[in-house]
C-alpha cells in the first residue's frame, strides 16, 4: 500500500479515472431539475471503473512488478509460500481501489447534487463484499498470467472499455445483444455489479441470492484457474529459470 | 536549395529511424491490442452509455465523437512515447549532442504518429459505419478528411508540448493518460461543450479537438468549407501554438538539462 501511495499511475487508477468517467456520465445521465433513474450509473459507474480497473491491471500486474524490478528470485527464494505474498500485495491494490468511489461521489454531490436514491444498505454492503471478492480473484487469476505469456498484458489493457460493457458498470447489460449477455454472464463482476444496482432501486428484479451465488462459483472458479497458473509460474522460475529473462 | 535539401534528409531520415526504433510498441499484438480493440471498445463503450443515457437516436453523435477522439490515441501516446522515449532508453545524451537541426528533429518525431493517427480514426469510422449505420452519403467527406488529418496534427501538437516534459520527468505517460482522458470531456466528444460551466469552456476551446470535432460532425452532415473555415483555422491555430510551445518547452528543457547533467538521469 505504501507503494501505491507514491505511485503515479495508482494514483490516476483510483482517482483521476473514476472522476473522468463519473463526469461523462453525470453529463450524459443528468436531468436538469427531473429525477432519473439512470444517474445512479453516472454515481456508481466511474467508481466501478476504478475499482476494476485497479484489480485488474495494478493488482494482476503484482508478478510482473517483481520482474521489472528485479526482485522475482528474490520472492521465490524467501520461506514464504508465493501465493501469501501475493495475496497481501494484491489485498493492498484492493483496499487502494476502494477509494475509487470517492471521486466519484463527490463530484455528483457536489457538482450535479445527486444522491444516491433508495439504497438497500445491508444487500448493499453485501454485494459490494461480493463485487470485492470477485476483483480480488480476479486479479489473483490474471498475476500469473501476464508473468506467463506477455501477450496477455496489451490484449486485456486493449479490451479494458469491453469489460466495462460486459461489466454493466455504467448502463445494464440487458442493453446488449443476447450473445454479448452470455459473454458477460462469464464474468463474476458483472453479477455482482447487477446486484449493486439493485440495491439502490425499488424497480425491476431483485434476485440477489442467485446473483451473489453465481459470482461467488465464478470467482472460485478463478481461484482454482489461478491454482493451474501459478504452479506453471513456480515451474517456470524454480525448474527452467526462463521467468525473469520472459 | 543545398540547405533546404540537406534538412529535408534529415528530416526524412529522423521520422524513419524514430518508426524503426522507437514504435517499440507496433508488434502484431501490440497493433491488435492498443490499436484495434481499444478504438472498437471505446466507441462501442461510450455509444451504448449514449443510448441508455439521452435514447438510440443519438448513437450517432457519440459513435463520430469517440471515432474522431482515438486519433488521439497517436498524437498524444506516440508522440509523448516519442519524444519521452530517448530518455527512457538512454539515447537522450547521444541525441542532444548531435548537430542536427533541432526543430526539424523535433517535428519529425509528429509524423508518424500523424499518419497513425489518420489510420485510426479511420478504422474507428469504419466501425462507426458498419456497426452504427452512420450514413456518409451526403456527407461532404472532402471535408471530413481534412479535419481528420487537422485533428491529427493538432493532437500530435499537443502531444509534442507534454512529450518535452518527458525529458525532465520518469513517467510522461502518466501525462498521456491525464490529457488523453481530460479530452473525453473537454472537447464535445460525449456531449456539447456548452454544457460546461464557462470557465471551464474557455480551457476547451484552448484544446485541439473542439473545433476539429465541430467541424467534422458538420461535415458529416453534409456543411462545406465555407461553414466551418472558422473552427479549422482556429484548430490549426491552436494546434500550432502547441506544438510552438512544445519546441520551445523543448530547447529550454535541453539546455536545463545539459546543465544539470540530467540526460539519462533515470
Amino acid at each position: 500500500m505504501r507503494l501505491r501511495a507514491v505511485s503515479a499511475f495508482a494514483i490516476l487508477a483510483w482517482l483521476f479515472f473514476p472522476f473522468i468517467f463519473a463526469v461523462v456520465g453525470l453529463y450524459v445521465f443528468a436531468r436538469p431539475g427531473a429525477a432519473n433513474p439512470q444517474l445512479i450509473y453516472g454515481i456508481l459507474g466511474g467508481g466501478l471503473i476504478g475499482y476494476w480497473g485497479v484489480a485488474y491491471l495494478d493488482g494482476g500486474l503484482t508478478i510482473q512488478d517483481e520482474r521489472w524490478n528485479g526482485t522475482l528470485e528474490q520472492v521465490f527464494a524467501v520461506p514464504t509460500p508465493l501465493w501469501v505474498i501475493l495475496l497481501g500485495k494484491v489485498c493492498g491494490s484492493i483496499l487502494w481501489g476502494m477509494l475509487s468511489f470517492v471521486p466519484t461521489v463527490a463530484v455528483a454531490y457536489f457538482g450535479f447534487h445527486a444522491l444516491v436514491p433508495h439504497l438497500d444498505s445491508v444487500r448493499f454492503a453485501v454485494s459490494f463484499a461480493v463485487l470485492t471478492f470477485s476483483l480480488l480473484t480476479i486479479a489473483l487469476a490474471l498475476a500469473p498470467l501476464y508473468a506467463l505469456w506477455r501477450w496477455a498484458l496489451p490484449m486485456f489493457n486493449g479490451f479494458e472499455f469491453g469489460f466495462c460493457i460486459l461489466g454493466g458498470f455504467m448502463f445494464p447489460v440487458t442493453l446488449l445483444p443476447g450473445w454479448a449477455q452470455g459473454v458477460a454472464g462469464a464474468l463474476a463482476p458483472t453479477w455482482a455489479t447487477r446486484a449493486l444496482y439493485a440495491s439502490t432501486t425499488s424497480s425491476g428484479p431483485h434476485d440477489f441470492a442467485l446473483w451473489w451465488l453465481a459470482a461467488a462459483g465464478l470467482s472460485v472458479l478463478y481461484l482454482a484457474g489461478a491454482l493451474f497458473l501459478y504452479r506453471l509460474v513456480d515451474r517456470r522460475a524454480r525448474m527452467t529459470g526462463e521467468l525473469a529473462l520472459a | 536549395m543545398n540547405r533546404i535539401g540537406a534538412e529535408a534528409a534529415v528530416f526524412t531520415r529522423s521520422v524513419y529511424l524514430q518508426y524503426i526504433a522507437l514504435f517499440q510498441w507496433a508488434t502484431l499484438r501490440g497493433y491488435i491490442g492498443y490499436k484495434v480493440l481499444l478504438p472498437v471498445t471505446q466507441i462501442l463503450f461510450f455509444v451504448e452509455l449514449g443510448v441508455y443515457g439521452t435514447g438510440r437516436q443519438n448513437a450517432l453523435y457519440f459513435a463520430l465523437g469517440n471515432a474522431l477522439q482515438v486519433t488521439a490515441q497517436a498524437g498524444l501516446y506516440g508522440t509523448i512515447a516519442t519524444v519521452a522515449n530517448e530518455r527512457h532508453f538512454g539515447t537522450l545524451p547521444i541525441l542532444l549532442a548531435s548537430p542536427a537541426n533541432r526543430l526539424v528533429t523535433f517535428l519529425s518525431r509528429a509524423i508518424v504518429n500523424v499518419l497513425d493517427g489518420i489510420v485510426t480514426v479511420l478504422f474507428g469510422l469504419g466501425v462507426t459505419v458498419v456497426v452504427f449505420g452512420l450514413d456518409l452519403h451526403h456527407a461532404n467527406l472532402w471535408l471530413l478528411g481534412i479535419c481528420v488529418l487537422l485533428i491529427s496534427l493538432t493532437t500530435a501538437g499537443l502531444g509534442l508540448l507534454f512529450g518535452s516534459l518527458g525529458l525532465i520527468m520518469r513517467d510522461a505517460i502518466t501525462i498521456a493518460n491525464v490529457v488523453y482522458y481530460l479530452l473525453l470531456v473537454l472537447c464535445g466528444i460525449n456531449f456539447p461543450i456548452n454544457r460546461l460551466p464557462g470557465a471551464v469552456q474557455v480551457i476547451s476551446y484552448g484544446l485541439p479537438l473542439t473545433r476539429g470535432v465541430d467541424a467534422a460532425r458538420q461535415a458529416a452532415a453534409g456543411a462545406s468549407i465555407d461553414h466551418v473555415a472558422g473552427l479549422l483555422v482556429g484548430e490549426l491555430v491552436v494546434g500550432a501554438l502547441y506544438a510552438l510551445c512544445g519546441y520551445t518547452l523543448f530547447r529550454w528543457l535541453e539546455s536545463h538539462a545539459r546543465r544539470g547533467g540530467l540526460q539519462d538521469a533515470y
